[in-house]
């Protein structure tokens, strides 16, 4: 009981979602014979003070005291949960902001959605700490239960049904699968904990066997992440879910995925091998399985996206094919490749969450989420045309904008680990990935609009927005030198021998 | 005394008839009842191995979870059909293009 | 003698789980299916208590057979015309199908025969519910909150999803 009651001293960020959650829920109740703006207001006005106070104490907590196991040895509070708390916080105040400002949303009773925003926060955290194998199955369907319902949200909607029951049959075979597998593991090594998980593989060999076990957990890990061959579900609930939802799937559960991806692979099916590397164990070449999804995630995500005409379709892709960029760093087997994917992620929510951002504005205006309905966007706003333009490039990874940074922490480790040939997919990939940005720029800047084209006005809270999101993608580089000073804390794991 | 194997080869084969359940159905809550089956299996395998391997209760407890994760689950998923159903219903059920695309 | 007439009531049950589990992914009635659905999981409760686990096997009576299969049963029943409804992607012909979880059920068992599991009986464990009780607020009480937090979203979800909302069209 007296390790609970210590362990709630390093709970804060996610005992202050908790609260909110509660305060949201009663607020929601209480407010129901309200005109729907002010109570709306209001509720948007607390689960934006909880995320606040959930962000500043996560970011206080960022490095702050030795790593430990929490609630018998349930989470770990290291460096990597410390590192990835402020990148859910900030995804989901974006995505809240971004709520306010969507159409899609407009006129609707918004109570539920912050109450599944709130939760979905902690529980991202919770899947970003967990060393047992039923923490991660089970903070995962907590992530994925919410996400099905903020999927569903526009209950009269038929697309946003189908998106939802899509996800939801998809996301359950997943995640059997992936329960299947941590099932024959908790056999194979007679307990649930991470930590005794891998000194039992130490000792015995399972070979081909643990290879397959190790296929059915990531059938679960690929579905949070969006990698492919687990991906089908991706773009259809991109685009069937409300934007700011489809924004927050892009970023919060994928980011987590991968949190949960390096501890499961990197605490549970390897030992520390000296200077920050790692050696496998158990006889079952986990790597090689790594680098396989990752290329077909990359090469499918980049080619598909090409094809694509509506521009959610087209960020869903995308969103896959960075999620194969990724995985890349995932296959490095050193502290490197966890600090490369940290990195990546920060850098990754300004850049993806600015997309989002414009095409949510730009629906305001044009109501469709087509391409071509871009057309002429240079003569209307210039200002949204720059800035979908610097999300894009740096999207690309062009320097000098953030996202090149991002990328270069992605090479630099997979080069670093003498996968040369990995990079060259990698980069050929990133070439691929340009053709696609470029062509919605083109059509926003040389096609002419055939219809009237009056100029487009923005509120402040969108300038605020934007400016927000803009800032960190132009000064990335300025930043470096914080960048890594903050991503190298997600290098300590939690190590207890 | 029944052996563990013999646990584990029913679990396989319960889990077998889920796949071949979710990869040939078409209907939402078939599909939903073979993703059942797929947990039921599961939850045999930490049962026995709690039982055979572990010697304790971790097992259980975990198995004690995913039951009432499947609940939630069952829950929201039909939540989510009876939702889409009374959406569709209004629109024309016959039409199935949009379905479909 | 005793065990003779154990040993046949367990593989008594195996043959009706397994069977009803064909059922269900075979049958052409949703109703019908629903109704194995209910023998299968019986079944796996009588696992359950093979294996000891009396606390366990109580809960999957309660909770899938009184719960879940409630729940399933009005959702056909509510739903008859969504017979139709058909998903666009995942769902492939039967013989490919067959094949596939042929190959699963192969390879596992293959798994099962290869991999040394240790297997040691640890007897059976007398009544589990105490002890399940002191996990829960215990070692386990992180997961246990969390099932509690999933538990009330899912109800405030589903709750929410069948009153009328928005659309875009």
């Amino acid at each position: 009981m007296s390790d609970a009651v210590q362990s709630l001293s390093r709970f804060l960020p996610e005992l202050i979602l908790m609260g909110a959650l509660a305060v949201v829920i009663v607020a929601d109740l209480f407010t129901q014979r309200r005109p729907l703006k002010s109570s709306t207001d209001l509720l948007n006005g607390i689960a934006l003070v909880g995320l606040l106070g959930a962000l500043v104490t996560s970011w206080q907590a960022l490095g702050a005291g030795e790593a430990q196991p929490l609630f018998a040895s349930m989470l770990a509070d290291d460096g990597l949960l410390g590192v990835f708390r402020p990148i859910f916080c900030l995804t989901s105040i974006v995505v809240l902001l971004l709520g306010m400002r969507s159409k899609e949303l407009e006129g609707v009773r918004l109570g539920e959605m912050l109450a599944l925003l709130l939760t979905v926060t902690a529980a991202l955290m919770w899947m970003a700490g967990s060393v047992n194998l039923v923490m991660i199955y089970l903070s995962l369907e907590t992530v994925s239960v919410a996400s099905y319902l903020m999927v569903g949200y526009l209950s009269s909607d038929r697309l946003s049904n189908e998106a939802s029951l899509k996800y939801i049959l998809f996301g359950a075979v997943s995640t059997g699968a992936m329960l299947f597998g941590l099932s024959l593991l908790y056999g194979m090594t007679g307990t649930l904990d991470l930590y005794g998980v891998r000194a039992a593989l130490a000792e015995g060999a399972f070979g081909p066997g643990l290879l397959f076990v190790l296929i059915l957990i990531a059938a679960g890990i690929g579905f949070k992440i969006a990698a492919a061959p687990f991906h089908f579900w991706c773009p259809d609930v991109y685009t069937g879910a409300p934007t700011p939802v489809t924004a927050f799937l892009s970023v919060g559960p994928k980011a987590a995925g991968f949190a949960v991806l390096i501890r499961f692979f990197y605490l549970g099916m390897a030992e520390p091998a000296g200077g920050g590397a790692i050696a496998p164990v158990g006889g079952a070449d986990w790597q090689m399985l790594l680098m396989m999804l990752a290329v077909i995630t990359m090469t499918l995500g980049n080619v598909a996206a090409l094809l694509q005409t509506n521009v959610k379709r087209l960020l869903a892709y995308s969103s896959i094919a960075h999620a194969g960029t990724m995985l890349m760093a995932a296959c490095v087997l050193s502290v490197d490749g966890v600090q490369a994917i940290a990195a990546y992620l920060a850098i990754y929510l300004f850049m993806n969450l600015g997309a989002f951002a414009v095409v949510i504005l730009a629906h305001r205006v044009t109501g469709s989420f087509e391409i071509d309905s871009y057309a002429g966007f240079w003569k209307r706003s210039p200002l949204l045309t720059v800035a979908m333009g610097i999300f894009l490039f740096s999207l690309m990874g062009i320097p000098p904008f953030a996202g090149f940074l991002a990328k270069w922490y992605v090479f630099a480790a997979v080069i670093n680990a003498g996968l040369g040939w990995l990079a060259v997919i990698g980069v050929l990939n990133a070439a691929v990935a340009a053709f696609y940005y470029v062509k919605v720029l083109r059509v926003m800047v040389i096609d002419q609009e055939t219809g009237p084209t009056p100029a487009l006005a923005f509120s402040r809270l969108d300038l605020a927005l934007l400016v927000v999101l803009v800032v960190p993608n132009v000064l990335g580089l300025l930043f470096w030198g914080s960048l890594d000073r903050v991503t190298e804390v997600s290098q300590t794991l939690l190590e207890l021998g | 005394m029944i052996p563990l194997e013999h646990y584990l080869y029913i679990s396989a084969a319960l889990f077998s008839l889920g796949v071949f359940g979710v990869l040939t159905r078409r209907n939402a809550v078939n599909v939903l009842m073979s993703i059942e089956l797929i947990f039921n299996s599961a939850n045999i395998n930490l049962v026995a191995f709690s039982r055979f391997v572990e010697g304790a209760l971790g097992g259980q407890v975990f198995a004690l979870l995913v039951i009432v994760i499947a609940a939630c689950e069952a829950a929201v998923a039909l939540a989510i059909v009876m939702s889409l159903y009374r959406v569709v219903k209004h629109v024309n059920l016959d039409d199935a293009a949009e379905l479909k695309g | 003698m005793e065990s003779m007439a154990s040993a046949a009531i367990f593989y008594g049950v195996a043959a009706l789980v397994l069977g009803s589990a064909l059922y269900v992914v075979v049958g052409r009635n949703l109703v019908h299916s629903a109704f194995a659905l209910v023998a299968a999981f019986f079944g796996v409760a009588v696992f359950y208590v093979y294996l000891g686990a009396d606390f366990l096997a109580g809960a999957q009576v309660l909770i899938y057979v009184g719960g879940i299969l409630t729940l399933l049963l009005f959702g056909v029943m509510l739903t008859n015309r969504i017979y139709n409804l058909n998903l666009r992607s995942g769902a492939i012909q039967v013989v490919p199908g067959a094949l596939s979880a042929g190959l699963v059920f192969a390879l596992l068992v293959w798994i099962i025969q290869s991999v040394d599991w240790g297997a040691m009986d640890a007897g059976d464990p007398g009544p589990t519910s105490e002890s399940i009780g002191r996990l829960l607020v215990g070692d386990y009480l992180l997961p246990f909150e969390i099932a509690s937090v999933l538990l009330l979203i899912a109800l405030m979800g589903a709750a929410m999803l069948v009153r009328r909302r928005g659309s875009r069209s």
